[in-house]
């Protein structure tokens, strides 16, 4: 424990005492100041309060990952370069411990740039509006549902022969993009009904986003029910629209089928993606819960990259390591992006496809940080779920930096052996 | 108790390129014995393997042959390295941190506690007279300074063999006549001393035994007292006629005319 805490302090003084830490600091700082500056609202108060929640602690996210894994990724190879590292080894410590203990130091100063600048956001932010647990409607799983689609399409005498030569787990991935775009239409006076799981508070409201035929904005006219729960929605389409539910007088409380109906009064038949656009939401805790639980996975995510530049330090020189590290977050940031923008493969070339693989490698191996988005939960009010973020939290602040030091001593290891 | 504190048997190490083709063999059937309390000196020119020796000594390198032993075991395993001090011909030390930290750090990696580690911190300081610098990053310091923080940080760990690539290596004749004087002091206090060195005088000063190797094999071994004449004489005998350079073609040619 001794010998962890010296190597965690020797790095916290190399970045105190090169101003990296200061630099950072600084910069954090006058980024959350500025932000509001700097970033065009779309206009209303609420607007300008998600751009300013998402960008400015995004900023510093961003900021702290690429200066931080920078920096990771330098500290063993730097070391290893200027021999130091040799007269480490020569000590009684493991090779892990010298891993972990540089980890650790650079998560904590993120997680100290993080916590200032949380705090600045808390400063501007009314800290106690309510977040919302949110629950879409329960259906068939999205495999489930490629797999039946899959099924129907092999058998369909109508599908072209180079689908049905191409290997089943690529058509897979078309299938399930498919099955989350699937559209439900809603005929003008017709009834939809979700099933959704019972609410957690009897603060309800429901989240929708309407489309029509030809994807021109038009009126939507129609109402919710939730058991004695009522809400009535006049808005136009495509726009992501709240709509508060009302008990009725002499309701129960929730709907005894759990089910969210919705009876269309327009003129034209609506549509909507279930799996994305309707969600219903029932009130949790406060903003100020909300980011502490944000914070607590941005960390994790910081934590896990720190870990991954860490191994890459180990094992590559230095400027290999700082370029494949940014270069991997870069691919990994826009991976989601990149993948949809080829929402198809089959009409791809082979340049394209071999983009892609890569892209879909690296979007993998990268799911772990990049399967949260805590910044996007936070900006809409949408609350954090603590039985989802603790235990990605001990994935990527416990295990990955574990797995990541085990490596790592291996790499130390094998450099100095074998190059 | 096991009298031998170094032991190696047989030991070879081959350097390979990326493609693991061999590219140079640095040490080649090595055998060695540091008895406890010794002062070894492993001599040779450069490229002789000395470094690649004490590499495999120090646990840093595996070789690919043999067998390597400190104190009866092997030298990666942490019970070995808690008995090890090692002075690197360079200093590497971190040049943010003060000669206090520098110790400090070395005392954590070696374990001691905090009170143990202040009081040894102390001791090495006044030892290396370097109590009035001791708040100043190391990165300022002179060669020499530096050169006393690293003997320093060596010993912090009470460590029973110490380990010196070229002790004396850019040091003044005053800083180098006290580096052989300490030496002699921890030999005496029983401590086992293997150091490397290209400076014989020195070596032939402070050392009890002594090999010799040339292009990774031990081509003499014995005790310093029993040469006749000087270990410079007795190295060049055994290592310096293979170094002849050619020199008359180069004159004939007009070079320095």
């Amino acid at each position: 424990m001794r010998a962890f805490c010296q190597v965690a302090l020797l790095e916290l003084r190399r970045l105190v005492r090169s101003k990296t830490a200061l630099a950072l600091l600084l910069a954090s700082v006058a980024w959350m100041l500025a932000t509001p500056y700097l970033v065009k609202s779309d206009g209303t108060l609420d607007g300008a309060r998600q751009i300013y929640v998402r960008f400015s602690l995004g900023g510093v996210f961003v900021l702290c990952a690429i200066s931080l894994a920078a920096s990771a990724a330098s500290s063993l190879a730097l070391e290893r370069e200027n021999r130091r590292l040799q007269l480490s080894r020569t000590r009684p410590v493991a090779r892990l411990t010298l891993a972990l203990a540089r980890m650790f130091a650079l998560t904590s100063l993120g997680a100290a740039v993080l916590a200032m600048s949380s705090l600045i956001l808390l400063c501007n932010v009314q800290g106690d509006r309510l977040c919302n647990h949110v629950a879409g409607p329960v259906m068939e799983s999205i495999e489930a549902e490629a797999a039946r689609m899959y099924d129907y399409y092999m058998a369909d005498p109508e599908t072209p022969p180079e689908i049905k030569a191409a290997k089943k787990s690529t058509v897979m991935r078309v299938l399930r993009q498919g099955a989350l775009d699937h559209y439900q239409s809603i005929a003008a006076d017709e009834t939809a009904e979700w099933t959704f799981p019972a609410p957690q508070s009897e603060k309800l409201s429901v989240s929708l986003r309407f489309t029509n035929d030809f994807d021109l904005r038009d009126d939507v006219r129609g109402e919710f029910s939730y058991g004695a729960f009522r809400g009535a929605v006049s808005n136009i389409t495509q726009a992501v629209v709240h709509v508060p539910l009302e008990a009725g007088s002499g309701g129960v409380a929730g709907a005894q089928d759990g089910k969210l109906r919705f009876v269309n009064m327009g003129v034209s038949s609506l549509m909507l993606r279930p799996r994305k656009d309707i969600k219903l939401l029932s009130g949790a805790d406060s903003f100020r819960m909300n980011l502490l639980r944000a914070y607590l996975e941005l960390v994790s995510m910081l934590s896990a990259t720190i870990a991954f530049a860490v191994f890459l330090g180990a094992g590559l020189g230095r400027p290999v390591a700082v370029f494949t590290c940014i270069t991997f977050m870069f691919v990994s940031f826009a991976s989601s992006d990149i993948i949809g923008q080829y929402p198809d493969q089959f009409e791809t070339d082979n340049v394209d496809r071999i983009g892609l693989a890569l892209t879909r490698a690296v979007e993998y191996a990268s799911r772990p940080v990049n399967s949260l988005h805590p910044l996007a939960s936070l900006s809409a009010d949408e609350c954090i779920e603590p039985g989802e973020a603790i235990p990605v939290a001990l994935v990527d602040m416990v295990l990955l930096p574990l797995l990541f030091a085990l490596l790592s001593s291996f790499a130390i290891s094998l450099r100095e052996d074998w190059i | 108790m096991n009298e031998v504190a170094v032991s190696l048997a047989g030991v070879s190490k081959t350097f390979r390129d990326f493609w693991l083709r061999p590219t140079v063999k640095a040490v080649d059937g090595l055998d060695l014995a540091v008895a406890r309390g010794d002062v070894f000196g492993l001599l040779g020119p450069n490229g002789s393997g000395k470094s690649t020796t004490i590499k495999m000594i120090l646990g840093l390198l595996r070789p690919d042959d043999g067998q390597v032993r400190l104190f009866g075991m092997p030298p990666s395993s942490v019970q070995a390295r808690r008995k090890i001090g090692y002075l690197p011909e360079l200093s590497y030390l971190h040049p943010f941190l003060t000669a206090r930290e520098t110790l400090a750090y070395y005392a954590g990696l070696c374990g001691l506690g905090r009170q143990d580690a202040r009081r040894r911190i102390d001791q090495l300081l006044e030892m290396t007279d370097l109590t009035a610098a001791a708040s100043r990053p190391v990165g300022g310091f002179s060669k020499g300074m530096a050169r006393r923080v690293a003997l320093a940080s060596s010993l912090i760990g009470k460590p029973e063999l110490l380990i010196l690539d070229e002790p004396t290596s850019g040091l003044d004749p005053v800083s180098t006549h006290e580096v052989k004087m300490l030496i002699r002091t921890l030999s005496k206090s029983g401590m086992t001393i293997l150091m490397t060195s290209h400076l014989l005088a020195d070596a032939q000063d402070v050392c009890r035994n002594f090999m010799i190797l040339n292009r990774g094999k031990g081509v003499a071994q014995g005790m310093v007292d029993k040469i006749e004449g000087s270990l410079q004489d007795y190295f060049l005998a055994k290592v310096g006629e293979e170094r002849d350079f050619k020199v008359a073609p180069f004159l004939e040619g007009g070079a320095g005319a």
